[in-house]
């Protein structure tokens, strides 16, 4: 170590080694003759054979003996050779497609292994780009040339992929699923944003209502989500029934109605919880003077409690989207529509590549939510608080 | 000028405040001390009415203060709190220019009075206009809220243990300050503080509460020699109080003209407070000292006798 030297950075050199052992001892493919039938694994030298196998070894050992003395310069090296990585993986898949593929009707599944060096190589490059400190526009910009690598391959060569297969027979349905589950988010937490913050700056007013609220709220949160939807059916398919005019807003037993109001629910007491901790929470100095400065109650909300609060109330709306997100998913099973719908469908037909053909985009809507919200509340606090 | 009347206050069963009268005249630096939760804070806030009073009555120049408008009110008064309560989110600049914002003033106004006072106050504009409170040290960041306090240039001064957090150093570098800021402005000001040494430093009147009353109040000196009780004088330091008073006068109210004998070796300024050289004696082992102007030139002299004044 002496001598000012960097130490190892040992998260890099497990995340490649393990990708390494992934790589050589994990099927990397299955090649199943149509949509049912399970694949056949394959190891990546059983499908392209060694010629192929170990010479990609050599970026993956590369960034291993970059990462052991971890200066800018090498770093900025294995950063460029990780997303090498990412970028070559559609090629392969490619070259394992044209070599393995030859009925119309087979198919080629992702292997462990892929799955795995995606994961791994991914952790990788959120490694490097911290270590690095590169600011996240620079991050996301580095994504870029890995998703034109995939679209470039799916478009032209990877029609055999078993995922594209399936994305290909439902490509309207797809879009329409994205949608119906981003507006059913928005709307919940479009509307958990305003009945939360209207919801806490009430508690903060009246002592009475904070204990019951909570109480009512957490007690909500218990329920598992798919016995809420459950619970909801009856009342709203009554209420449908009473009212022609609830009934023609679409409203009924199933679909988007219990849905949005489960999701509703769920997604108030982290909105609540997180907005009312937020005011109650600015320093009661910052306050006392703000007031002995001569401010109005209105200028103290407005120009102190308020942006004081905004990054963690802002941190609620994040935590809700995310799992408002996942939620999402199960509403599907009542007819809500949204990527969930494929989930089941693929349940239901044993098919596991439709199930992650709505699994995949739910998992990267969360990711995609999170980081959107976290850079938000990063510029709110550059304004120097805390 | 700042009245109060009998001024109690309750919060609930409790009295915080005790049918207190107390008068701080235009100009003048009154200090509260007593022990904790005896009520110094809950009459300062009554004043700027953050607190209502129970009963009684509190006049500014003559007038209730229940009759004015209490936001108007706190905009004329100036305020500043132990932990600063700067805002977070502001920068230096713009929470010094917050109390002339909220009064209209044009925006060239506010910022020409906002350089005026960091210059006041030793905050260089270059330096510190831009910084947010969490760059600032609990000195400078005290000092920007003098200048909040001093902005929109109020008749009246509250002040709550301003210097209660800072080291002995910085704080009285600021007790010094504040008189010089003092002697220029003539604000009337309520101070509220734990320490002795700085109260006596800083009052023109020197109020001693107890249990939400007055026990005493007068000049600091009056205080010292004629506490009306033990508790008083245990405040103002008991068995200290000749040190005490010793540290309110000076040197050069005590010293002689050189005389003929040889001068004493060690020297102290004309200027410095009489325990300083009360403890160069101690230090040295000698009983006179020379004394010396600010450009280090003997002006005096100054022997046991004459620094404890006994009469001969
Ligand atoms: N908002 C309030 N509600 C209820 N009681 C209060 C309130 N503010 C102060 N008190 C009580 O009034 C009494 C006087 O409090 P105050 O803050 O004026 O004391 P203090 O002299 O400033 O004390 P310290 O030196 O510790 O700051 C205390 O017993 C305190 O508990
Ligand atoms: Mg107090």
């Amino acid at each position: 170590m002496g001598q000012g030297r960097p130490v190892p950075n040992v998260v890099l050199i497990a995340l490649l080694l393990a990708g390494v052992v992934a790589w050589l001892t994990l099927p990397a493919v299955s090649v199943a003759p149509n949509r049912i039938v399970p694949g056949t694994p394959l190891l990546a030298q059983e499908a392209l054979g060694w010629g192929v196998t170990l010479p990609a070894l050599v970026p993956m050992l590369a960034v291993v003996v970059l990462g052991w003395r971890p200066e800018p310069a090498r770093l900025r090296l294995a950063l460029a050779l990780v997303v090498a990585l990412l970028a070559a993986m559609p090629l392969w898949l490619s070259a394992a497609a044209a070599a393995l593929v030859e009925a119309a009707q087979a198919r080629l599944g992702i292997g462990a292994a892929l799955w795995l060096l995606l994961f791994l190589w991914l952790l990788a490059l959120i490694e490097l780009r911290a270590r690095l400190a590169l600011p996240r526009p620079l991050g996301w910009a580095l994504l870029l040339p890995v998703l034109l690598a995939w679209w470039g391959c799916l478009s032209l060569w990877l029609a055999p992929l078993a995922l594209y297969r399936e994305y290909q027979g439902r490509s309207d349905q797809f879009l329409d699923a994205i949608g119906q589950h981003l507006a059913l988010v928005g709307a919940a937490v479009g509307a958990a944003l305003v009945l939360g913050v209207g919801l806490a700056l009430a508690m903060r007013r009246y002592a009475g209502l904070r204990r019951a609220g909570f109480g009512v709220l957490n007690f909500l949160q218990t329920i598992p989500s798919i016995a809420l939807f459950g619970l909801l059916l009856a009342p709203l398919a009554w209420l449908s029934a009473r009212f022609d005019w609830l009934a023609a807003l679409g409203v009924s037993g199933i679909g988007w109605a219990p849905a949005w109001l489960a999701l509703l629910g769920y997604s108030l007491l982290p909105m609540v919880r997180n907005t009312f901790v937020a005011l109650d929470e600015v320093d009661p100095a910052v306050i006392e003077s703000a007031r002995g400065m001569g401010m109005s109650r209105r200028q103290v909300f407005l120009q102190v409690r308020l942006p004081l609060a905004l990054p963690v109330v802002l941190e609620g709306i994040r935590i809700t989207t995310v799992q408002a997100v996942g939620l999402t998913a199960v509403a599907a099973l009542i007819g809500a529509g949204g990527l969930g719908t494929f989930v089941f469908q693929g349940l239901g037909q044993a098919a596991m590549d439709l199930v992650l053909l709505g699994a995949l985009p739910i998992i990267a809507l969360a990711l995609i939510a999170d980081a959107l919200l976290s850079a938000l509340a990063d510029c709110l606090r550059q304004g120097g608080a805390t | 000028m700042i009245e109060l009347f009998e001024v109690t206050k309750r919060f609930g069963e409790e009295v915080a405040v005790d049918g207190i009268s107390l008068r701080v005249e235009k100009g003048e630096l009154c200090v509260l001390v007593g022990t904790s939760g005896c009520g110094k804070s809950t009459t300062l806030r009554m004043i700027n009415r953050l607190i209502e009073h129970s009963d009684g009555e509190i006049h500014l120049n003559g007038q209730p203060v229940r009759t004015f408008d209490e936001v108007a009110l706190r905009r004329r008064i100036g305020y500043v709190i132990q932990s600063t309560g700067l805002f977070p989110h502001w920068t230096v600049a713009r929470n010094i220019g917050l109390v002339p914002r909220l009064l209209k003033w044009p925006r060239g106004e506010v910022r020409e009075r906002v350089e005026a006072l960091m210059a006041l106050l030793g905050l260089p504009v270059a330096e510190f206009a831009d910084k947010y409170p969490h760059q600032l040290s609990g000195g400078q960041a005290q000092r920007v809220g003098v200048a909040r306090a001093l902005a929109a240039d109020p008749e009246i001064l509250l002040m709550d243990e301003p210097f209660g957090a800072l080291d002995p150093i910085t704080r009285e570098a600021l007790q010094h300050e504040l008189l010089d800021l003092q002697a220029r402005l003539h604000k009337t000001i309520v101070f509220v503080t734990h320490d002795m040494d700085e109260a006596l430093r800083l009052a023109d009147r020197l109020v001693v509460m107890r249990q939400g009353r007055i026990v005493q109040q007068g000049p600091p000196l009056e205080l010292l020699h004629e506490p009306v009780d033990d508790f008083v004088a245990s405040m103002l330091g008991g068995e200290e109080r000749g040190l005490k008073e010793a540290a309110l006068t000076r040197v050069r109210d005590r010293m002689l003209p050189l005389g003929p004998r040889l001068l004493a070796h060690e020297r102290v300024a004309a200027q410095a407070p009489l325990h300083q050289a009360l403890s160069l004696m101690l230090w040295h082992r000698v009983d006179r000292l020379t004394v010396v102007d600010d450009d280090d030139i003997p002006i005096g002299e100054l022997s046991l006798r004459r620094l404890v004044g006994s009469k001969s």
